[in-house]
């Protein structure tokens, strides 16, 4: 079948053909009239067509046009069916595109109100963020000047802590220094503990010597005492009995010298009437005088030897009183003795004490050393106290810097708290935001799908909305990967910071650990110092550098030296005039002495007769006073002075009834300063008897009726017997 | 309103010296009057450091003085003086009652370079008043010296001091467990003189 068809038509064709290449890959099937323009065949008639003639020839042209005709028709026809029904599919097409289209426009419409609350909600983000970034550098900035602050503050205590750590040193050195010397004096300690010992046996000794012999001395002058006042008092009683003698003597003397005179007188008398023999008798009288005389003058001789020894005896007398006095000066010194050793107790205590002081201070070897040593010590507490005074300052400068690095701690402490507390929110914002963006995307996907699949339908407009959205999407995610990425940079700060504080916090610590060891080490310095301050009050020091000087001539001496000197002057006095009154009394005595004696003797004589004779006469009326008094109350009393164990002089009374059977019936009395007690004895511990002194004496304190009672009874007795 | 200025004073060591030594000599003779050495009658009184004083007259405690305060002076000038303590003693017993320590810091590099310190003289004046007045109130704490006492002047110098004609090497005269009381120093940039009274425990505070 040959197809004649118009030129038109394949033109059309082609262009169908064309059209259908072009729509080809949309799968739209190729019509003839797929561009819509329905060529009529009456019109193609119009329309000169130019049909490729080669082909075809006349007749078969006009058949062909027939065949055409009705195939075109049919064909046309066809066409027309399957165009009106593609017609009818691509209008049933564009009713749904419309409907997604619309559809479409609506979720746009939607995504684009959803996109301006996005980036409403973004841009509050974005306020939000810029204003936390700011929070953040504030807080950041304000971290890094605290950082900062604290690094000063770090360094400002790294370099104390040096010095700390250098002095402290210093301080351990010197305690070292301090122990080796105090070792070094230890040694010296004992040596001279030893040393102390052997002076204190010594002395001990020396002690004991000087006791012994101030006991001998003192026993040889009770001794010597003793022997002269024997010797005083037998001399006193030579010279007494010698002076007798001489009195004796001198009254002969007397007779003989009177007698003498007399013989004289008559010798002389009897000159004028010579006769030879009584010359004979006369020289014989004579040479008997005159023997008498020599004896006389022998006696005058003792006597003088008597008045000489009576010197002696008072010499004596003297010589016992110096005896005396150096008796008492030797009690003295016996007291001063016990003084003394009293005082060597005390020694021996303060040497224990010192002992015990020495094994107390190390490196102590003698007692010499121990001054030195207080000296040193003494030195090395007033460095100490410098020291103290440096390291108390420096204390309070750390105290103080502790302190503010406490408060900053704490603050920042705060304040990363607050920052933790910001960073939580701000990554569940950034979750959150990161959740949306998710849900974002998964939506602009799906968008994006929908676009691709209406792009050809829709138009260009939507495409570029899309396309801004999108840019504007990526925008966010690239502003939100920012702040994500500052938000790690804050945590990394944050984290940083962390373990900066728990550095800080270390160091604390360990600054806390060290300050108490310093506090720990200024109280034992302060200890020492006092201890030191008290040594130092108490006088202490080194020998080694030190030496202790006085004046001579100290007003005590001086004092002492005038006093002595004042004592001895009025000794000086009271000895001469002593020396001029017994001069004085030596010449009176020597002038006066026979008279004196014998007036003496006289007065003597006279005071002893008196003497008897009061005697006598008291005797005789005790004894008529006692007679009286056993006459009148029944009793024969006898007193007797007595003497207690305890030395108080007691006066006892017998008491013997006249009408007593026996002498065992005795009542004894005591008195004692103004109280009469009676004295139990076998007699009055009778029944009968002990019955009435209870009543009498005891309840009534009546002696007399008691008394009375008795004699009453031994009366009735006595009678009745 | 015209601005106080502190006025200082050139101190040189002659002149600290010289201020010390005459300070322990009055300070001497206020504890002598204060603790009743000698009679109330034998002192008079004289005006010194803003303060009306008591100076003995008895001759021979004057010339004592006088002679120390001369030693002191020399010694202080060479540096050589550390301490001076006044001692009181029972006269009886010769027991050391009272021990009044003046412990002197000599400033090393004035000694040997005759450097030049500068200190008010009021604000030394002031110090020593003060020091005066905490001698003249001693009597509030001090024990009461019952019996007849003496003292005696103790000076601790350096090892190589050579010794004066009229001074003898002694021993420290110490008193046992001692009671302390410091009082205040004072400073003349060159010499330092702290101040400590230590005294005998009373029997009475003992048994307390």
């Amino acid at each position: 079948m040959q197809f004649l068809t118009p030129p038109s038509r394949k033109r059309r064709a082609e262009a169908e053909a064309e059209a259908g290449t072009s729509a080809g890959t949309s799968g739209a099937a190729a019509s003839p009239v797929s561009d819509r323009r329905i060529v009529l065949y009456e019109q193609r008639e119009a329309v000169p067509f130019q049909v490729p003639r080669a082909s075809f020839g006349p007749s078969d042209q006009l058949m062909c046009t027939y065949h055409c005709r009705q195939m075109v028709k049919s064909e046309f026809f066809v066409a027309l069916d399957t165009a009106e029904k593609e017609n009818a599919e691509y209008k049933a097409r564009l009713a749904a595109l419309n409907e997604q289209l619309y559809k479409i426009e609506e979720e746009r419409e939607k995504y684009r109100d959803e996109a301006s609350f996005l980036q409403q909600e973004l841009a509050a983000s974005k306020a939000r963020e810029n204003s936390l970034q700011e929070r953040f550098l504030k807080e950041v900035d304000n971290s890094e000047e605290r950082y900062r602050d604290q690094l000063r503050c770090i360094s400002e205590l790294e370099f104390e802590i040096k010095k700390e750590m250098d002095s402290r040193a210093a301080a351990e050195q010197f305690t070292e220094t301090l122990k080796e010397t105090v070792r070094e004096l230890q040694t010296k300690l004992e040596s001279l503990s030893d040393s102390s010992d052997r002076e204190i046996n010594s002395l001990r000794r020396e002690l004991s010597y000087v006791q012994d012999e101030s006991k001998f001395s003192s026993s040889k002058v009770t001794a010597e005492l003793e022997r002269t006042t024997l010797r005083a008092e037998s001399a006193e009683e030579e010279a007494e009995l010698l002076n007798e003698q001489l009195i004796g003597l001198k009254e002969q003397l007397d007779e003989c010298l009177t007698q003498k005179g007399e013989i004289e007188h008559n010798h002389s008398s009897s000159n004028i009437s010579p006769s030879n023999a009584s010359s004979d008798d006369d020289k014989k009288m004579i040479k008997l005088l005159q023997e008498e005389l020599h004896n006389y003058e022998k006696e005058v001789q003792e006597a003088r030897k008597l008045k000489s020894s009576q010197l002696n005896s008072e010499l004596l007398k003297e010589k016992l009183l110096e005896e005396q006095s150096r008796r008492e000066r030797a009690e003295l010194e016996l007291s001063k003795l016990h003084e003394l050793q009293v005082k060597a107790q005390k020694l021996e205590l303060e040497l224990t004490s010192w002992k015990s002081l020495l094994n107390d201070i190390p490196d102590i070897g003698s007692y010499s050393d121990i001054p030195k040593k207080f000296a040193e010590l003494q030195k090395e507490a007033l460095e100490n106290m410098a020291k103290l005074g440096e390291i108390t300052a420096q204390l309070k400068e750390i105290k103080v810097a502790m302190e503010y690095a406490d408060l900053s701690k704490q603050r920042a402490e705060t304040e990363c708290m607050l920052a933790k507390e910001k960073v939580e929110s701000s990554s569940l914002e950034v979750k959150r935001l990161q959740l949306m963006l998710a849900s974002v995307t998964e939506e602009r996907d799906r968008l994006r799908k929908d676009s691709s699949a209406s792009n050809k339908d829709a138009g260009p407009s939507d495409d570029s909305r899309v396309e801004e959205l999108e840019a504007a999407l990526n925008d966010k995610e690239q502003m939100m990967k920012e702040m994500e990425s500052s938000l790690q940079e804050h945590r990394e700060m944050i984290a940083h910071q962390h373990a900066e504080l728990k550095l800080f916090n270390d160091r604390l610590a360990d600054e806390s650990k060290k300050v108490k060891s310093l506090e720990r080490e200024s109280d034992r310095l302060r200890h020492e110092v006092a201890l030191l301050e008290s040594k130092l009050g108490h006088g202490d020091y080194s020998s080694s550098n030190t030496k202790v000087l006085r004046m001579v001539h100290t007003l005590a001496v001086e004092n002492e030296a005038k006093q002595t000197i004042e004592a001895l002057q009025a000794e000086l006095k009271r000895t001469t005039e002593r020396l001029q009154a017994v001069e004085e009394l030596k010449g009176q005595f020597d002038a006066a002495l026979p008279e004196k004696l014998v007036q003496l003797k006289n007065q003597i004589a006279v005071l002893e007769k008196r003497e008897e004779r009061y005697k006598a006469v008291f005797a005789e009326k005790i004894s008529v006073f006692r007679k009286a008094c056993c006459s009148l109350f029944g009793y024969k009393i006898v007193m007797d002075d007595q003497k207690r164990p305890n030395g108080i002089p007691v006066t006892r009374f017998t008491l013997q009834s006249i009408y007593a059977q026996s002498d065992d019936e005795k009542l004894e009395f005591e008195y004692e300063s103004g109280s009469m007690n009676i004295v139990m004895n076998d007699y009055t511990s009778q029944t009968d008897i002990a019955h009435q002194i209870e009543i009498f004496t005891r309840k009534m304190n009546s002696i007399p009726a008691f008394t009375a009672n008795l004699t009453v009874e031994c009366f009735n007795r006595r009678t009745l017997c | 309103m015209a601005s106080r200025t502190v006025s200082k004073d050139i101190i040189t060591l002659r002149g600290s010296a010289a201020i010390v030594s005459e300070f322990f000599g009055y300070a001497a003779n206020s504890i002598l009057y204060n603790r009743g050495i000698y009679p109330e009658e034998s002192f008079s009184k004289v005006k010194k450091y803003g303060l009306t004083l008591l100076l003995t007259q008895d001759d021979g405690v004057k010339s004592f003085i006088s002679g120390l305060t001369s030693q002191l002076s020399e010694w202080l000038e060479a540096g050589k003086l550390q301490r001076v303590v006044l001692v009181i003693m029972s006269k009886a017993t010769s027991e050391v009652l009272e021990r009044w320590n003046f412990n002197i810091e000599t400033d090393a590099e004035v000694v040997e370079k005759g450097v030049i310190k500068e200190k008010s003289d009021k604000e030394i004046m002031r110090e020593i008043q003060a020091i005066m007045r905490q001698i003249a109130s001693c009597i509030t704490y001090l024990p009461c010296l019952d019996e007849a006492c003496v003292f005696d002047v103790l000076a601790y110098t350096d090892k190589d001091t050579t010794v004066p004609m009229a001074w003898v090497e002694s021993d420290a005269k110490l008193i046992n467990n001692p009671q302390m009381v410091k009082l205040h120093s004072f400073d003349t940039k060159i010499h330092k003189v702290d101040t400590i009274v230590s005294y005998k425990n009373d029997e009475w505070e003992d048994e307390e």
